[in-house]
């Protein structure tokens, strides 16, 4: 029995080990700058390209967008803007396609909700979503 | 398999040795079992102890992720893929670019190839302790479950610090990867492989040399090279019963060429084997790491040229490679647009799983949990 003897030797050892667990619904659990947490959008930056939507490969994102209110000036507004966080896979792909980074991650990942019509967020609460947004894009 | 569930019928008949009356029993087992690792259905025919004949049911996980690809263009595929074997989603990310890649004729840059093999061989690593961990669980030790996924956090914190995501890392591209390393990965990696080396001394400590164990292990689930192929198993399954195929060594694909490293092989074919090549296999991933950690490029491109538009040319292709549990392979048949026209996926674990039913015919209904364990499967993948 001399290797089950050498097997509980390394489980008493591990008494005196350094502790590997988090605390962390008592204390916030920080993520790399890279991750991918919920999304955060700017109204001012988008020019309603319509390129996130499209390559959503869950199609979640649908946006609309208005004329631009000063008549002399080209191009659209965004109007509307919503994901649908009950299938959004926070996979990146809308960011690496925003060409002025309107859209970007941010390192919030925390979505749990009571009811599932409340993770369908609209342009309001992507834009107040404005903590933690990733550097890097 | 011709087999369903009507068809099993029930005997209850004198027993000749014992003139006593038997009755055989229906034992279902799953959908939902902390055993069956996921949503894997097990039908057994039991006699006593004896199981008699098993029908595995699958399909509960199943989310089509072949007839949705058709309808995506192939990077929007990608983040689909990492939920087939989601063990080793670095893998599967692999296999899927590779296919493209092999069609358009994409040259990748060295630093992307030598970011991708560390990828893989970590996520190797990481898929192979989940296995081991989750693997005693099954047969009844506790503590190794804790040690694996102690070391398996280390490599999810450098996923995640690489590409944002600790299962679901859709990191690869078509022509290359999405980031670079960050400022001191590399350094961390190879730290991570340091201390794993270690670890690994400790796990082979705590668990293979355990009489116990070994007597429990030893000459179960047996079968030998003919039936695995046969079955088309691939991975460790094929290779405890002594068949030397590992396509890094046999058809090398990215980079495996420029490293050394060993493909271990057993005799046995039995649940012990299989247990000692998954645990060698550990070892040798770690070498290919040392290897691609020192000869990383220092600088680099890390996507090669790639079309705005990727549409590979009219044609079909089948591409493999070695995932953790086998050979994962990806068909693709295009007729030149940006969406593929077909697209499979030919799934190890899905292969492996057909054997079972031959594997538990007349065994005793304790060691059903140890035979499917060490088949070692993804329920993810099974029914992708």
């Amino acid at each position: 029995m001399l290797g089950f003897a050498k097997g509980l030797g390394y489980t008493f050892k591990q008494l005196t080990a350094k502790k590997v667990t988090h605390f962390y619904p008592d204390v916030p659990y920080p993520m790399p700058p890279r991750f991918r947490g919920i999304q955060h959008f700017s109204p001012e930056k988008c020019i309603v390209c319509n390129q996130c939507a499209r390559i959503c490969p869950t199609e979640c994102i649908q946006l609309t967008g208005k004329p631009h209110p000063d008549p002399e000036k080209k191009g659209k507004i965004i109007d509307t803007y919503d994901i649908n966080f009950e299938i959004c896979i926070l996979c990146d792909l809308c960011t690496e396609v925003c060409p002025t980074n309107a859209i970007v991650m941010t390192n919030n990942f925390e979505l749990a909700t009571y009811s599932r019509d409340e993770l369908f967020k609209n342009l309001n609460w992507l834009d107040d979503n404005n903590t933690n947004v990733r550097e890097e894009n | 398999m011709s087999m369903n569930l009507d068809m099993i019928s029930l005997n209850s008949e004198f027993s000749e040795g014992t003139g006593l009356r038997t009755e055989e029993m229906l034992l279902n087992v799953g959908p939902q079992h902390p055993s069956t690792h996921g949503v894997f259905r097990l039908v057994v025919k039991i006699d006593g102890e004896t199981i008699k004949e098993s029908l595995p049911v699958i399909g509960y996980l199943h989310r089509g992720t072949e007839k949705l690809a058709e309808g995506l263009n192939y990077t929007q595929i990608i983040p689909y893929t990492d939920r087939m074997d989601y063990l080793s989603a670095m893998t599967n990310n692999y296999v899927i670019c590779h296919a493209v890649e092999t069609m358009m004729g994409i040259q990748i840059p060295e630093r992307a190839d030598f970011l991708r093999v560390i990828v893989m061989e970590m996520n190797r690593i990481a898929s192979h302790l989940v296995w081991w961990g989750t693997y005693l669980l099954d047969i009844g030790a506790m503590s190794p479950f804790l040690f694996a996924f102690r070391d398996r956090e280390m490599i999810l914190e450098l996923f995640n610090e690489l590409c944002g995501a600790r299962l679901t890392y859709n990191y690869m591209r078509i022509g290359g990867v999405k980031w670079d390393a960050p400022p001191g990965w590399i350094e961390k990696v190879k730290e991570f492989v340091k201390h794993l080396k270690k670890e690994i001394e400790n796990y082979h400590a705590l668990v293979t040399g355990n009489e116990i164990f070994i007597n429990r292990l030893q000459g179960i689930g047996k079968f030998d090279a003919k039936t695995a192929i046969d079955y088309s198993l691939s991975g460790v399954m094929l290779r405890s019963t002594g068949v030397k195929w590992d396509l890094r060594k046999d058809e090398p694909y990215s980079v495996y060429n420029r490293f050394e490293f060993d493909v271990p092989t057993a005799t046995e074919g039995d649940c012990l084997a299989r247990y000692q090549l998954r645990m060698a296999e550990i070892e040798q991933s770690l070498r290919i790491l040392e290897q691609a950690l020192g000869q990383f490029p220092e600088e680099g491109e890390i996507m090669g040229k790639v079309p705005k538009v990727i549409r590979p040319p009219q044609g079909e292709t089948f591409v493999r490679i070695e995932s953790p549990r086998g050979e994962i392979g990806c068909y693709i048949a295009s007729n030149g647009k940006d969406k593929p026209w077909r697209m499979k996926f030919r799934r190890p674990s899905f292969n492996n799983l057909q054997i079972l039913p031959k594997l538990l015919k007349g065994e005793n209904i304790s060691n059903m949990v140890a035979i499917l364990g060490s088949i070692d499967i993804v329920l993810g993948e099974v029914d992708a």
